[in-house]
Formats: structure tokens, sequence, C-alpha cells
């Protein structure tokens, strides 16, 4: 199992009454919650923790896009991710990604993902989301119903840009391009690998199964909640008669980490109660805009009553710090108590990449490393070997664990 | 009600953003006037399972023009309503040999960035039907694909409020305001002034609107007597 690092990148200082005095976090959100010195401050502080992380061991770095938006101080993770690049030199570079249909024409994503790979030498990972309802058909109002196609013909778009050896005229639904020829082209060839970070449609499961791309189950509810999810994508998998490499799969998780288990509790709750309760107060209305969803998944979700329960509860705002622990929307707790439940995640799921999300709500910088080290001291060491009997294709050539990371160790390709 | 003309006393009906669950009063008391309704069957908004959107406006106007050439009413008579109106105003400019009169209620298709309306769709499903009419849900579209059953009913609603907002969203401009010019049939537009959707202030680049006090968006639902009134005046003078 490999061990990345993904950052949110939330604002520290949304004030207490919040949820009272604002209708959400994300799409209308008031911009004079905003202080442009904590906002410059937070970016350094986040910037230096995720190259801490790369020092920690930690064999890949994330950072994703969300746009009008409280807790996700991102709209261009590429901006961040370019800074990374020039300050890492072993982490996979991990970009979860670019919403492809925001983008007119999309080349300029194939462009700056290959920029990024160049920087890195072979680093990135490129991923390409659909996109939630609030980042896509709210703050860039892209019909909800030209969301997918666009964001498919997008991506078809960048790959072959990516891999042509000439140039090419692209006549789609969606983009007419006379020229395509982007310089540069990415360093990894015929392509970064892709992950699509999904949130459980049944079109996205059957997308990377088919075109063997890593599916990213992004979840803020933990393993547990995206259990069914997970089910659903390995027997999609299963039909589309591929293999059942873990390294097909990654998941994100909130977690804790320090000397006892009564410590970690006392030490976490906080950012926790701050993100679960304060920074996930997303207004309903934003999040079910017709179209966005296809006919297969609507139907899916009407059977899926557990799941509705689930979301019904979450979506209050209310949540109490032992349902959060009890639930696993955050694993909390001494180095053994959260490599047994990662151990137990991963080999239940077939979890090939944890996305450990370290820093949450409100945490300080100060704990956010202490955590980031006492995991990747105490904890990643125990879980390094899970799978260690597959090989990873899905991982970038030049990073740690990649399959031309010795060529890079020794300067060679530097 | 019907999809094909059988009558010369025809006029055709284009429903509003919620679908059309059965005749709207209005339209039921010109049908008792002897008036043939003509309802074209347009995809999505029936709820049958399968429905893609049309990927662009043009492509539409293309779907609508030949389910109404389908109907082979026109040219005659046409009533728009609410997103009806707009698709019953291109009509109009962009084929104005087949229609002969043209009602418009509270049509979409013109925007004020400075009072865009309430945003339907950045509301909660369940809330979304309240804020369409002044005096009250009717049954007829709280219960929409009722008939279906518990499984499928929902299904429909979602396809056929996915119809009506592939072709709206983001509630922007079409550039049917540089066209309207080409309208040269006889016109009636109505507002309902409690309209949360279209803003009544909003009316005036439509030039000449009657405003109905007390009516919500779907007007011919709210006050059917005052729109019947004057459908029936119009289309009789």
């Amino acid at each position: 199992m490999k061990m990345m690092w993904f950052h949110l990148m939330p604002y520290p200082e949304l004030p207490e009454d919040f949820n009272q005095k604002h209708r959400s976090v994300w799409v209308d959100i008031d911009p004079a919650l905003f202080d442009r010195r904590v906002m410059a401050d937070t970016y350094d502080a986040y910037i230096d923790q995720l190259v801490y992380a790369e020092e920690c061991g930690f064999d890949g770095i994330c950072v994703n896009e969300h746009h009008n938006n409280g807790y996700g101080l991102m709209p261009s993770p590429n901006l961040i991710a370019s800074i990374l690049a020039n300050r890492t030199s072993r982490a996979a570079i991990t970009v979860l990604g670019n919403s492809v249909a925001l983008y007119n024409p999309p080349i300029r994503i194939a462009e700056e993902f290959a920029m990024l790979d160049i920087f890195s030498r072979g680093r990135l990972i490129a991923g390409f989301p659909v996109g939630t309802t609030m980042d896509t058909t709210f703050s860039y109002s892209v019909n909800p119903s030209d969301l997918r196609p666009k964001y498919y013909e997008g991506i078809e778009l960048i790959r072959k840009a990516w891999t042509a050896d000439k140039p090419f005229a692209w006549n789609g639904k969606y983009n007419q391009l006379r020229y395509v020829n982007p310089v540069p082209r990415p360093w990894q060839q015929p392509s970064p690998p892709v992950w699509i970070p999904g949130g459980g449609s049944v079109e996205t499961w059957d997308f990377c199964a088919q075109n063997d791309f890593v599916y990213g189950a992004l979840t803020y509810y933990g393993y547990k909640m995206v259990r069914e999810t997970v089910a659903s994508y390995w027997d999609t998998v299963e039909k589309a008669g591929k293999d059942d490499n873990p390294h097909r799969l990654a998941v994100t998780q909130f977690i804790g980490v320090a000397d006892t288990d009564a410590e970690a509790r006392k030490l976490y709750r906080e950012p926790a109660e701050y993100f679960f309760n304060r920074s996930l107060h997303v207004y309903p209305g934003f999040t079910d805009p017709p179209g966005y969803v296809t006919e297969a998944s609507v139907r899916a979700r009407y059977k899926s009553q557990v799941r509705a329960l689930a979301r019904a509860k979450q979506s209050k705002h209310d949540l109490t710090w032992d349902e959060m622990l009890e639930n696993g929307y955050v694993v909390i707790g001494s180095p053994d108590t959260v490599r047994e439940q990662l151990e137990e995640a991963g080999r239940e799921l077939r979890i090939g990449h944890m996305c450990a999300m370290l820093q949450f709500g409100n945490m300080s910088d100060e704990l956010t490393r202490y955590n980031t080290r006492m995991f990747g001291e105490k904890v990643a060491p125990g879980l390094r070997n899970l799978f260690a009997e597959y090989d990873d294709p899905y991982w970038p050539s030049h990073a740690v664990g990649g399959t031309h990371f010795n060529e890079v160790e020794a300067g060679s390709v530097k | 009600m019907s999809t094909s003309a059988t009558s010369d006393k025809r006029l055709v009906y284009l429903f509003g953003i919620a679908g059309n669950p059965e005749l709207s009063p209005a339209m039921r008391a010109l049908a008792d006037d002897g008036w043939e309704i003509i309802v074209p069957d347009l995809p999505g908004f029936n709820g049958k399972p399968g429905f893609v959107a049309p990927s662009s406006y043009i492509d539409w106007l293309t779907v609508v023009w030949d389910a109404l050439d389908a109907t082979g009413a026109l040219p005659c008579p046409v009533i728009g309503a609410s997103l009806g109106g707009m698709l019953a105003a291109e009509l109009a400019a962009l084929r104005p040999e087949v229609v002969t009169k043209l009602a418009l209620l509270a049509p979409f298709g013109i925007t004020d960035a400075d009072d865009p309306g309430f945003d339907l769709y950045a509301t909660p499903s369940a809330e979304r039907m309240g804020h369409l009419f002044a005096k009250g849900t009717p049954d007829a579209f709280n219960d929409r694909f009722g008939e279906l059953g518990t499984e499928e009913a929902p299904v429909a609603r979602y396809l056929s409020d996915v119809a009506a907002a592939s072709l709206l969203w983001p509630f922007g401009e079409r550039g049917l305001a540089s066209r309207l010019h080409r309208i040269s049939a006889p016109r009636l537009t109505m507002w309902g002034d409690l309209d949360e959707l279209r803003p009544v202030a909003t009316s005036v680049r439509w030039g000449n609107v009657e405003v109905i006090p007390g009516a919500g968006h779907l007007l011919e639902w709210d006050t059917p007597d005052e729109v019947t009134a004057r459908l029936r005046s119009f289309l009789t003078g």
C-alpha cells in the first residue's frame, strides 16, 4: 500500500457562528469572510506541509480543485503542484485533479499537466474528476446535462494530444480545433497515470475499469462509508474482465495519530468538529441540479436507502465526536490503533493507495506536522508491505516506487 | 388535448418548466370553447426512460421543431408558457409563417443580470414546485408521474426536470432579444406579479405586457379565469 498525503487546504478562520449566519460554505459564500493576510500565511503553511510530507516518507502528495469554497482554497491546483514539483524530488505529484469540462478548450489542461510532468521529471499523476455540482454547474455554470459528455470528450482530446507525433485537427461535439499540437508533451509516455476521483457514479466505475484508470473514492466520511461504492467498483472491474490489482483503487481517510488513544482523541477533536460541522456546511440546494446524475445513477440512488439515511444525517452538520469516531469518519488513535484500522480497511476494500488526510479543519501547523511525522514514522512502515506482491502500473515512472525511480535518485535524469 | 391536429379550430400549447401533467384550467376552458389543444410530445418531459438531452440550444430547437411538425397543426395560434413561451417566441421569430397568433405567459429567454430571478435548480428538489405557484401547488404537479409507481415516478420526474434544466441552464440569455423584431404575428404577453422565477420588473424588455395580480410563474394555473378571459379575447379578436 502506498501512502499519499492529501491536502484540502481549508480556510482556518471561519467564525464559530458560521452555520447560523451563512447559508453555505460553497458557491455563494460571503467573500468578506476571507482575510487576505490569513490567506497568504495559510497558503505558505500548507505548501510547506506538503513538502514536509515528502520528508516524512510519503510516496505521494495530493492537491485538488474547488471553486467558490471555504474549505478548499485551490481553484487552481496546478499552481500549487508547480511549486511542489520544484521543491520536492521523490514524491508523486498527484493532482486530483482538473475538472475537464470547465476548460475551453481542454487543451489547456494537456499543456499544464505536461508542464508539471516535465517540471517533476515524470512524477505527475493526472487526475480528471467530473467535478462536484458546486464546482461545475453552479460556480462555473456548466449545463449539468453537458457536463459528462464534455468531460469524456475532453479526456479523449487530452490523451490524444499527449501522444500524437504530429499536429492534428479535432472535430468534436464541444471542441473544434484546427491545430492541436501542445508543447511540451509529458515526460511520461504515452501518458502520466490517469486517476479518476469519483463520488460513486455508476458510469465512473465503468470508465475506470475499461480504460485502466485508477478509481479514487474521495470521501470525507471515511472508508466505512464507501464500502458499498468500492464493492460496486470492484464488481465492475471483474465484469470488465480486468485483474483485481489493489492499485486500481485510492481512498481518502482523515487520520489523527498520537502516542496514545486518549491523547489522540484530545488533540484531534476540535479540528474534526470544525471540519465536519462548520466547513461542510453546504446548502443542500447546490447538490442536486437536474442532469448532473445520469438516469442509471438516479435509479441506483433510490435503491440505496442506507446511503440516503447516512447522507441525511451528515447534512445536518451536528455530528457528535463519538459519531465521527464510531462511523470511521476519522481514524484516531495511537500508531497501533490507526495501523490496525487502516490495515483492516486496506484488506477489506483492497486499497492500493491510501490518501491520508492528516490536516483537517482548523488544525494548527504544529499539530499537522506532528501528525504527519507520527504517521510517516510509526504507522506507514507497518502498512507499506500490504499488497507488496502486486506491481503498481498506475504509478508515475519517476516517483519513489516507480519503475524508473532509481534513475532519478542517481541523478542521471536531472 | 391531442398530439396531432384533426380540427381547423386548433392551437398549439407549449407547456412550462414543470411539464404537462394535465391540461391547465385555462387550456381546459379553451377546449370547452371548442378549441382543439395540440400539445407536442417533447422528449424528456414525458418522463420516458433513455432520455439524453440535446447537446446545444440549436439541437433542442430542432427537436422541438420536429415534434411540432409531427403534429400537423402548424400554421395556427401558438400559446407558450414559461419555458414553452421561450420556445414559442423562437418559433415565431425563426419560422414566422407558421405562427398566426402568439400568446406568451411569463416566457423565459430574456434575462436581466441585475435581477435574474429565483434560481429554481439551486433549491432542494422537494421544495421546487412551491416556487412556481402563488396559490399553492396543484395536485397534478405534486403527483407528477404517480401512475408509474413509487420506484419509477421519481426517475420520470427527474428526467422531466433534466429536460427543462438542459434547455434553461443557467437561466441566461439565449439571444432571443435580438430576434424579437422578427415576430410578425399578433402577440399577447402576460405576466404574474408574484412570479419568483421571472421577476415582473424584468418583463419590460418584452414590451406591452399585461400583468396579472396574484399570479406566480405558472399563471394559467394560479389565475385561470383572468388568463382565460384574455386568451379568449385575443384568439377571437
